[in-house]
């Protein structure tokens, strides 16, 4: 099965069990139902399905109103890059919601559009300022286990929140990590291998790579400790904190084309308490010549060179 | 006539008590900013009014003269502004972004044109809960600028929502009057472009204001659509301002902060003596000795409430 096909099959779970539940956004319920993303999706009869009106920042006013009146609904949007037009109503009508007591969700489930070749427009995969802006929790879904711990318990769930999907990773079979080890209350650390020698952490959709770097570092005897962290904004990662005082050594991934990258909040909570042996930072290298070209939207990572640094 | 009285003892109350609070904000006592709304009360009563337990009221940061229309008291607006626990929103809100949700009030934004798209999410909300009311949202005539006004009708209008679209005119925007930064907006012409029904109101008569918004409320619950309403109203406190660059005085219309020329001790409690004050509309209508009777009353009972 692949990424997209997962995330389809349990959003259709999800929706199918909630009353009075409004979907909405542009080709929702035609077309190619945004790429695929919600084709099928079933809903009981007190709810309603809308294929929108474009007017994103209006539908982020729309889905915070029928949150301000008891009435939950997710809003599906084809780019996150549409997301900015609506960035008055995640900081200003969000802070007027959140001030109260409210029981309805309201999530925007957006795809990031990280495949590259779009353009100078429509390449904006910086998640997390979008999180950041307003402390919005914010959730991405890389692989199979993460998508159906956070789609069970944040899709529907009281208060607001973005969950977004990898463009990169639609076709791709989705990836099914050999078990889960740990996950913390909040559902956005989660960690799939224990190890002595290394700690690897994966944030914005950074997983794949972080996943290949475990196997080749695997492959080399060297045992690693596999971390994804699926929240935006700083969390509770002191399990990440704990492992790494063991290991002393880190490699961190994050492919967020933000100025301000998560990770370095990660990093500075671990600077006050461990001295690290090794610190290997795998992040976007964009210059000003080449940032805004249509190009590919992958990390250039050196499987070897990362071994051999270890190995050092 | 006894209709009549009651309204004017209801506007009578909001003016009053606007009054009282820019006596404090004369006094420097508020840290929150506060938009007064002179000149609103009549149509803030009127909605008041028409409004039933299930109605939706939506309105913007110039929100005193409703909120103060839809508790009847002044103390927790008061309290609230002086940032109190025991204020209207336990002192969360604020001003401009004051709430009364036990009494439909559920939503006031300081972004322009923000709470027009919010009010059709609101809409919808009644329309899957399968409820009775229906969603008043107001907006300033600066708020037709902005691209949410226009795309909030089109969502009302594509997803068949009742509302009632309320557009206060004062024709100016903070310190400048429309016509000095754009053209006209025709604002029949354009609710005729999404074929919504566009009604003028003005004159500050309040049994005239809520004849004409019963039948409207009426229509639009019936029929399932948005009605666009233009108020014309005078926001009230006007001043000149004389310095070095403008040494012959230059008028300043009011937007927000304290109002110097607006005097509490006024009676009965008037500003302006022409039509855009709906306190020289109920002298009109009432009689100034009939209208002074009231005022003092009111102002007695106010004043009692604020010990």
């Amino acid at each position: 099965m692949n990424y997209i096909e997962l995330v389809n099959n349990l959003l259709k779970e999800q929706v199918s069990k909630h009353e009075q539940l409004v979907i909405f956004g542009q080709n929702v319920s035609a077309g190619s139902c945004i790429g695929g993303m919600t084709r099928g999706l079933s809903i009981p009869k007190s709810g309603r399905i809308i294929n929108s009106t474009n007017s994103e920042n209006s539908l982020c006013g729309f889905g915070f109103g029928m949150m301000i009146n008891e009435v939950s609904s997710i809003f599906f949007m084809k780019q996150l890059d549409f997301l900015l037009l609506g960035i008055d109503h995640l900081v200003n009508t969000f802070n007027v919601i959140r001030n109260h007591e409210n029981n309805a969700s309201f999530t925007i489930f957006p795809i990031v559009m990280d495949n590259g070749y779009q353009g100078l427009q429509s390449s904006s995969n910086n998640f997390a300022d979008f999180c950041s802006i307003a402390r919005i929790k914010g959730y991405t879904i890389t692989n199979k286990i993460d998508a159906e711990k956070i789609i069970s318990s944040k899709l529907i769930s009281p208060g607001f929140r973005i969950i977004a999907i990898s463009q990169r990773m639609f076709k791709d079979e989705v990836i099914i990590p050999d078990e889960l080890i740990y996950v913390n209350d909040e559902n956005d650390v989660f960690q799939y291998n224990v190890g002595s020698d290394v700690t690897v952490v994966c944030f914005n959709f950074s997983f794949p790579y972080g996943k290949q770097i475990v196997d080749s570092l695997k492959e080399n005897n060297l045992k690693c400790s596999f971390f994804n962290v699926n929240s935006t904004t700083p969390t509770n990662w002191t399990k990440i904190v704990d492992d790494v005082s063991k290991t002393k050594k880190i490699i961190i991934l994050d492919d967020s084309k933000s100025e301000n990258l998560n990770c370095y909040s990660l990093l500075n909570d671990i600077s006050d308490k461990v001295v690290l042996d090794k610190k290997i930072i795998l992040k976007r290298n964009l210059d000003n010549t080449n940032w805004l070209d249509p190009i590919d939207d992958k990390m250039d990572i050196n499987l070897q060179q990362i071994v051999n640094d270890l190995i050092e | 006539m006894a209709e009549l009285n009651s309204l004017a003892k209801k506007i009578l109350q909001i003016r009053l008590a606007q009054m009282m609070v820019n006596e404090n904000y004369k006094d420097g006592q508020f840290k929150v900013p506060i938009h007064l709304a002179f000149g609103h009360e009549t149509f803030a009563v009127a909605i008041n009014e028409i409004m039933d337990d299930e109605d939706k009221l939506i309105l913007t940061h110039r929100n005193i003269a409703y909120n103060l229309a839809r508790l009847e008291k002044l103390r927790p607006v008061m309290d609230e502004y002086f940032l109190k626990s025991t204020g209207l929103d336990s002192a969360k809100s604020g001003s401009m972004n004051l709430i009364n949700p036990s009494r439909g009030l559920i939503y006031t934004s300081s972004i322009l044109g923000n709470n027009f798209s919010v009010a059709v999410g609101i809409a919808m909300s009644l329309d899957i809960k399968r409820k009775d009311g229906i969603t008043i949202v107001l907006g300033g005539d600066g708020s037709l600028e902005e691209g949410s006004f226009h795309e909030s009708i089109l969502m009302f209008k594509s997803l068949n929502l009742s509302g009632l679209l309320i557009i206060e005119n004062n024709e100016w925007s903070m310190a400048t009057k429309i016509s000095e930064r754009r053209i006209h907006i025709d604002l029949e012409t354009f609710a005729k472009s999404y074929n919504v029904k566009y009604v003028k109101l003005s004159g500050n008569n309040p049994l005239d204001y809520i004849q004409k918004l019963k039948k409207l409320k009426d229509l639009s619950k019936k029929s399932n659509e948005l009605i666009c309403i233009e108020v014309i109203v005078n926001t009230l406190g006007d001043w000149i301002m004389t310095n070095d660059q403008n040494p012959d005085g230059k008028f300043i219309n009011y937007h927000a902060g304290p109002a110097p020329t607006v005097d509490v001790k006024a009676c009965p409690a008037l500003i302006k003596e022409n039509n855009s004050d709906p306190i020289f509309v109920l002298i009109d209508l009432l009689g100034v000795d009939e209208l002074n009777k009231i005022s003092d009353k009111i102002r007695n009972e106010l004043e009692e409430e604020m010990k």
